[in-house]
């Protein structure tokens, strides 16, 4: 067999097919990394900067007193950039990088002001950007389109051709098994796609490592290999049905069409028309969409009217405001996590059905392990929310503390008078799990190979059963 | 002769397999899309009627003129489906008003309220062309002449006293004739899909630039068939013909359009410019504006500078400030009263109040038609023009040429979104026109419905026309001309070769 892997690798390492492939997976991945090198600073710095501005509101806050700090909130929390941000970079652009904490109203008349609540800002690049639509040079996009594509021109003629010139059945007479001939060519090709691939990949990091502006952590070149055999276990996929659809066609040309016509249909076009269908097929995202107002005006005028016949009793009157504006603030909070949850179950919905193509898979593993994307979008969403349960609880904890306190919370009479320690105000921090990634990615593995196993067995049956 | 060598090539082409196959691939992804598509549409043209209807609605229920907002909409463009463009880009809704001139910047956004979904990317009939055709055009070309070289078989044709010239043309016209097929099919069945849907009515004009969009998309396949072709004749052998054709696709249409706006550098400029113009533009509102405004308040015959004259009556909640974006450079005096009843002993303010509004409506409106001068051509450096280069460098590819002049049919190009927010100007011009024949400036409707409510039947209706298709051909031409012009030139070399070329 190893013969035979040889001859394959021999024959290809002197097309011209092996010299295209390699110079234009040189380049691809020489742009990527020049990119990023471009851009990833900026955005590393972007993010300090706003980690900083965070931290100090609070702090400015803290020294305010304490009722601002209840009242006003946090601020905007950030999402920690990835630094493997340009193995899966095209779903961040449609990902906002910020949830936002703000108070809503103030109402001067009564000296009321709104809690603030956790709002979720959309992120919408194209809608004054006018410039042309174009997909990112990500690795998502070198593996999951190049690649592909490559791995299918590398194999489409590897058994018909054999066929079409005799030598196939000088191969059979010498007694070697038929399985050995497809695992042999199977190999043969792997090794010839995966040698520019891993050159170039070696040329990106190369080029990424040396630059003294990206740091690369233990962490990340884990993610990195494992990001690599994610990449040739999708090209083995993708060998494995030229292999099949080679073994089954009598020439090579019939060959190649059939397996540009399925490449074209699995990888450009399932994603999208997919998602379109997924995404009408549900439409009550849109009937019920998001009124911030509802309820606002009903609920005030109905606090006034108590606010009224409470009189002259003012500890009636903190207890009714305390109550109108907590109140408030979580009939505001739901709608907003209401709204965010239908939105994230309509995606969902069309991520699961675009999964029966092939590239989305790739692309969301690629996705989990970088850590960008959707996944690690709703990670944000939970560290966030999480952060936002222990902050609140570290005001009540804090005002229960002080025993001169009404324990109102949500207005300036009510709660603690003493100064807070800015010190001990909870900071947002957005950590990443790696155990999580991973069982996110599982499924999409699973899928992924057992997709590669029916091709490849569909080869084997076809390669064993066909007439030479 | 001729037509002899036609025929045979065209039943040598259309007994073949990849001919049933690219009939058949493309008919499925075609009719297919189209069925999304038009939901897609329907969809948004339900959303853009809810959305007139609500905008009436809001309109109708402010009682002064001076809270009432006028907002107009942008119908979907039923060509979007073809190619979608900006059609679903740029906003789709933007309020016309006498305090600044509205743009594509100023635009919001009604329907699609999950911008998660945008993740995932939207297609068209055009983006399916671009890709099918030419992966067929390449297919079909490979090994037209290098096939015959190796078999021998053009020495047989060429020693009957053939002329090559008639063999290159009759190769090349057969074998468009059968690429024409799937195109034509799958175009008339998306016509007829079309056409059968209720909701969308063509006209003939649509029906022209749906025969553009035809022209854009024969003149693309032949630039492809042709490169095939060249390559098949430059190299002479299929194996060698097919690698480097696939490779050349690959670049093309996967490769180039993708990476070269990464590549090509960026440029400060349009931020300073921004501050710049905003700069100015605030200057203008705060300096000039504010002095001649307080100027007024000074001297009028009230005393106070206080800009609603301390009016006070029920169901008000006043407010008037500045208000701007550095981004889109958008700048505004915003001032809302809308009182419902006045005391008796405010009734001697009202009017010193009608005489103030009718000098701030004329100022506000004169301001804003002046900042609009700074402001235009500051937006058209900052956003139209980068956009414009990064369509000049996707327009070496014969793909941005045929996305460009595709989108010029269908009115969703830059132009066509362009041309409503040109219509949304000329509205807000008939509506300050209006609003000054009936005087409402100086109206006590104005600012209180205490005497009656504001009359909205006053303004006149919005309705937007697209423009006829002289002007879509004359935006779409050019890049159809190019693309025919690179088709002769490849024509032509092919020809040098052929002919130079031993067999």
């Amino acid at each position: 067999m190893w013969h035979i892997v040889k001859r394959e690798l021999y024959d290809n390492l002197n097309s011209l097919r092996f010299a295209l492939a390699t110079v234009l997976l040189l380049g691809l991945m020489l742009t990527n990394a020049i990119l990023h090198l471009r851009e990833h600073p900026e955005r590393v710095q972007k993010y300090s900067e706003n980690v900083a501005a965070h931290q100090n509101r609070l702090k400015s806050h803290a020294d305010a007193s304490f009722y601002t700090l209840a009242q006003k909130g946090p601020g905007d929390l950030h999402k920690k950039p990835s630094p493997l941000h340009f193995c899966a970079a095209r779903g961040e652009a449609f990902l906002s990088a910020h949830v936002s904490s703000f108070q809503s109203w103030s109402w001067q008349e009564r000296g009321l002001e709104g809690l603030w609540t956790l709002g979720y800002p959309s992120a919408t690049p194209n809608r004054d950007n006018l410039d042309p639509e174009v997909t990112k040079v990500d690795w998502g996009f070198i593996i999951g389109y190049v690649l592909s594509l490559l791995a299918l021109l590398f194999t489409f003629d590897a058994i018909s051709n054999e066929r079409e010139h005799g030598t196939l059945r000088l191969i059979l007479a010498n007694a070697i098994p038929r399985h050995t001939v497809l695992i042999g060519k199977f190999l043969g090709a792997l090794v010839s796609v995966s040698i520019p691939f891993t050159f170039a990949v070696l040329v990106n990091l190369l080029v990424i490592s040396i630059s003294s502006d990206v740091y690369l952590s233990a962490d990340a070149w884990g993610r990195l290999g494992i990001i690599y055999f994610i990449a040739l276990l999708y090209t083995c996929l993708f060998l494995a049905l030229g292999l099949l659809v080679s073994a089954r066609v009598q020439r090579s040309a019939v060959s190649l069409v059939i397996l540009l016509l399925a490449w074209v249909t699995l990888v450009v076009f399932m994603p999208s028309t997919l998602a379109s269908i997924a995404g009408h097929s549900s439409s009550e995202g849109r009937s019920s969409s998001l009124r911030t107002g509802l309820g606002f005006w009903e609920r005030r005028e109905e606090f006034d009217t108590r606010w009224h016949e409470a009189r002259e009793d003012e500890r009636k009157k903190i207890q009714l405001s305390g109550e109108y504006v907590t109140q408030d603030a979580e009939q505001r909070e739901r709608s907003h996590e209401e709204h965010l949850k239908r939105r994230i179950s309509q995606v969902n919905r069309a991520r699961t059905i675009t999964r029966l193509s092939p590239v989305t898979i790739v692309e969301h593993l690629l996705e989990s392990f970088a850590g960008t994307g959707f996944e690690r979008h709703l990670q944000f969403l939970e560290n966030v929310q999480s952060y936002a349960r222990q902050f609140r609880q570290f005001i009540v904890d804090t005002d229960r503390a002080d025993p001169e306190s009404l324990h109102i919370i949500g207005v300036r009479e009510g709660v603690s008078q003493k100064p807070v320690n800015p010190e001990a105000v909870p900071k947002f921090e957005d950590i990443r799990n790696f155990g999580r990634d991973f069982n996110t990615a599982v499924m999409d593995l699973l899928l992924l190979t057992l997709f590669f196993v029916v091709l490849f067995s569909g080869a084997f049956l076809a390669f064993v059963r066909v007439e030479i | 002769m001729l037509t002899t060598l036609i025929r045979r090539e065209l039943l040598d082409n259309l007994m073949t397999f990849r001919f049933a196959a690219a009939v058949f691939i493309t008919l499925l992804l075609v009719v297919a899309n189209t069925a999304v598509l038009l939901k897609d549409y329907e969809q948004r043209l339900m959303d853009y009627n809810d959305a007139v209807k609500t905008h009436q609605r809001q309109m109708q229920a402010k009682k002064t003129y001076s809270a009432g907002e006028v907002r107009i909409d942008r119908p979907p463009n039923p060509l979007s489906i073809f190619n979608a463009g900006y059609d679903k880009r740029v906003g789709n809704e933007v309020q016309v008003s006498h305090t600044y001139v509205p743009s594509l910047w100023d635009a919001g956004m009604h329907g699609a309220d999950n911008p998660f979904m945008d993740m995932f990317a939207s297609m068209d009939i055009v983006f399916i062309f671009e890709v099918i055709l030419s992966l067929l055009a390449l297919i079909f070309a490979y090994d037209t002449l290098a096939g015959e070289y190796e078999r021998g078989t053009l020495r047989l044709v060429l020693t009957s006293h053939v002329r090559r010239g008639h063999v290159l043309l009759a190769k090349y016209i057969s074998a468009m004739i059968c690429l024409l097929v799937p195109l034509l099919i799958s175009l008339l069945l998306a016509v007829i899909l079309l056409t059968t849907t209720p909701s969308i009515s063509l006209n003939t004009d649509d029906f022209l630039r749906i025969g553009g969009i035809l022209l854009a998309s024969v003149a693309y396949l032949s630039v492809f068939y042709l490169i095939g072709l060249l390559i098949s004749s430059a190299t002479r052998r299929t194996g060698t013909a097919l690698m480097l054709s696939m490779f050349v696709w690959g670049f093309l249409v996967l490769i180039y359009p993708n990476t070269i706006l990464a590549v090509i550098p960026r440029s400060e400029a349009p931020q300073t410019r921004a501050a710049s113009a905003f700069s100015q533009i605030k200057q203008m509102w705060e300096g000039e504006f504010e002095r001649e405004r307080r100027h007024f308040l000074a001297t009028d015959a009230f005393p106070g500078i206080d800009w609603n004259l301390g009016l006070r009556g029920s169901g008000s909640d006043p407010y008037a400030y500045f208000w701007g974006d550095p981004r889109t450079l958008r700048y505004s005096f915003e001032g809302i009263l809308a009182f419902e009843g006045f005391d008796e002993k405010e009734e001697h303010k009202i009017p010193h109040a009608q005489s103030h509004f009718r000098f701030l409506g004329s100022l506000i409106i004169r301001t804003a038609d002046q900042t609009w001068l700074v402001r235009k051509p500051a937006l058209e450096d900052i956003f139209i023009h980068p956009a414009n280069v990064k369509r000049l460098y996707l327009k070496l590819s014969p793909v941005g040429l045929y996305d460009a002049a595709t989108q010029a049919w269908t009115d969703t190009d830059l132009h066509g979104v362009r041309d409503f927010f040109d219509a949304a100007r000329r509205y807000r011009q008939e509506v300050i026109d209006a609003l000054y024949d009936k005087e409402a400036f100086g109206s006590r409707q104005w600012f209180s419905s205490d005497q009656g409510a504001a009359d909205w039947s006053i303004l006149p209706e919005f309705a937007f026309q697209r423009g006829n298709v002289n002007t879509n051909a004359k935006r779409a031409l050019p890049d159809v001309g190019i693309l025919l012009m690179m088709n002769v030139v490849i024509f032509i070399l092919i020809f040098l070769i052929f002919v130079k070329s031993e067999v």
